[in-house]
């Protein structure tokens, strides 16, 4: 029988009162991916995780975690799934060493990736053996990164994973992320650092006001975005008449830019050209996708209603 | 129940637990010295007409029996200090405090379910109160057998008296873990549950010092904590009901209330 989807959500709804923190939403993340979910502060990333660990219950609709329901399978679930909350907190009085040691055991698990993840987030026993309270919030977090990893779950929920790493942590952590989609993990990754979401993962879901605006490969969104083109070009302009998708074309001396929707090889085609001096073709941004969805007419709060 | 929750929820009590024992056992053992020493002046002064012999009461004690100062070193204030930091301040900060600190959230992310999380802090404190209440009668015990007063007193007793103290502070400590399954913030949780021990007391202490009023002692939860009853042979099994009945409801309440309770982010 085929393994059910990680995540499964069927009309997920879920109201405080009158505020409609999510509405009707289904998705579904695949075995094995690296799912972005994208949204501002208050979109309801954090609700949608919650509800699908327990610590909210759906007003309607439901949902599945590893193939059990949200409601009667949470204490499986949590036993089979590795969490992150957004802004951790940890027990101060305990070290470093001796959290992990204790979430570890309330987990239940033999913690088979804690090691390597202390070392690849630069957590070594001298820092390990100090108390959370002497931490900054880096090492909180890298902490918190560990606690949800180390007992390698089949799935993954991280909310907002790299806040207050610096870069070169948050490679680090990156570089985690891949070797633990190779290893056929599942990842639930909120955020709402763009860049991050484009560099690590496979599909995004983007949500607005508790409503799913999106649901697609990053491929296939930046597909859809605009790239924009910078050349120069010798003696007048070249004919890019026959090149579907440009737009926007301005022309300042031997300057050209425009925004190109599309294909690139008709464009790279059409300016093959010793008269070509320079081209810059800048890759299409997800964070201008995420604009796009944000800049609707319709406020968010309307959609709240 | 989470074995290894409680160990460490009685881990971070250590401390506590280890300076109110030392101090309930030097309380327990003063009682019968206290007793000893003054009881007789007490009884003349009563006698005398001096002081009225309401005054010589405090709540259900009596300074002029060794059951009654018994009752009167359970009751004082400095007992109900020592025991109310576990019924009250631990069990208030148990999920209220956890749940304003952060910490909840990671624990729950456990394989924990919310009504095992109740269970396992709820027998943390039980263990809690019952090492304070064996502290406290350890000491008054020690004291009654090196001043040889075990005439005065049926120490047969002593068992009751223990299953009877860990009812009442049980009950409070009951109430408190309602209130911090109920509250996000531990200082509502905290507030309730103090305003609920000091109601009972101030009903116990008035009607014990105004006569008019001894109604209201029936309304307080510690006057169904009878040491003096149950040291000269006379339980009454509803006091054991009553304070049966303030630990069951709040419990209830809990079990029922905390697993539907929506947790939402912590600020």
């Amino acid at each position: 029988m085929d393994n059910p989807p990680p995540i499964r959500t069927e009309g997920l709804t879920k109201h405080y009162g009158s505020v409609r923190a999510l509405e009707s939403l289904d998705l579904e993340v695949m075995p094995g991916e690296i799912f972005g979910f994208l949204g501002p502060n208050g979109a309801g990333k954090s609700t949608m995780i919650r509800t699908l660990l327990g610590y909210l219950h759906p007003t309607a609709g439901g949902a599945s975690v590893l193939g059990l329901d949200i409601v009667e399978g949470s204490v499986e679930i949590r036993r089979r799934v590795g969490y992150l909350p957004g802004g951790i907190a940890l027990y101060d009085s305990l070290s470093g060493a001796d959290a992990l040691a204790y979430l570890n055991d309330l987990q239940g698990r033999p913690p088979t990736r804690r090691e390597e993840l202390c070392d690849r987030l630069q957590m070594p026993a001298s820092v390990l053996k100090r108390r959370v309270r002497d931490y900054s919030r880096g090492m909180r977090q890298k902490i918190g990164v560990i606690q949800a990893l180390q007992h390698d779950p089949d799935l993954a929920i991280l909310d907002e994973p790299t806040e207050g790493l610096d870069p070169l942590m948050q490679q680090a952590f990156y570089s985690i992320m891949d070797d633990l989609r190779e290893a056929g993990r599942t990842i639930f990754f909120s955020s709402h650092v763009l860049s991050e979401v484009e560099r690590v993962c496979d599909r995004v879901a983007i949500i607005r006001a508790g409503h799913l605006m999106a649901l697609q490969h990053v491929d296939e969104l930046l597909a859809r975005r605009k790239r924009t083109i910078n050349l120069r070009w010798r003696d007048g302009t070249p004919d890019l008449s026959s090149v579907p998708g440009l737009a926007d074309v301005t022309v300042q001396g031997d300057r050209i830019r425009a925004t190109l929707l599309g294909e690139v090889a008709p464009f790279v085609r059409a300016v093959a050209s010793p008269q070509l001096l320079d081209l810059t073709i800048e890759p299409a941004r997800l964070e201008e996708a995420f604009l796009e969805f944000y800049a609707e007419d319709e406020p968010a709060e309307a959609l709240r209603q | 129940m989470n074995g290894r929750l409680l160990v460490q929820t009685i881990r971070w009590n250590r401390i506590r637990l280890l300076v109110l024992v030392l101090a309930g056992f030097g309380w327990g053992l003063l009682t019968p010295v206290i007793y000893s020493a003054f009881s007789d002046v007490f009884r003349d002064m009563a006698n005398s007409g001096v002081i009225p012999e309401e005054l010589m009461n405090f709540g259900s004690g009596s300074l002029l029996t060794l059951p009654g100062a018994i009752t009167i070193g359970f009751q004082h204030p400095l007992a109900l200090a020592f025991l109310g930091i576990f019924a009250v301040g631990t069990t208030t900060g148990a999920i209220a405090g956890e749940r304003e600190r952060g910490t909840l959230e990671v624990l729950l992310a456990r394989p924990l379910s919310r009504r095992g999380l109740y269970t396992t802090v709820a027998v943390a404190v039980t263990l809690l109160i019952a090492i304070e209440l064996v502290a406290l009668l350890g000491g008054q015990l020690i004291g009654i057998l090196f001043l040889g007063l075990t005439g005065d007193i049926d120490l047969g007793g002593l068992p009751l008296v223990f299953a009877n103290g860990l009812l009442l502070w049980g009950a409070f400590a009951a109430f408190g873990l309602a209130a911090s399954v109920s509250f996000d913030r531990h200082a509502p949780a905290l507030g309730i549950s103090l305003a609920y021990v000091l109601v009972n007391y101030f009903l116990e202490i008035l009607g014990s010092l105004w006569t008019d009023v001894a109604w209201s002692q029936e309304y307080s939860l510690f006057h169904h904590f009878q040491p003096n009853e149950l040291l000269t042979g006379a339980p009454d099994p509803i006091d054991f009901v009553i304070l049966g009945a303030a630990v069951l409801i709040p419990v209830i309440y809990a079990l029922v209330v905390f697993p539907r309770r929506d947790l939402a982010a912590p600020d």
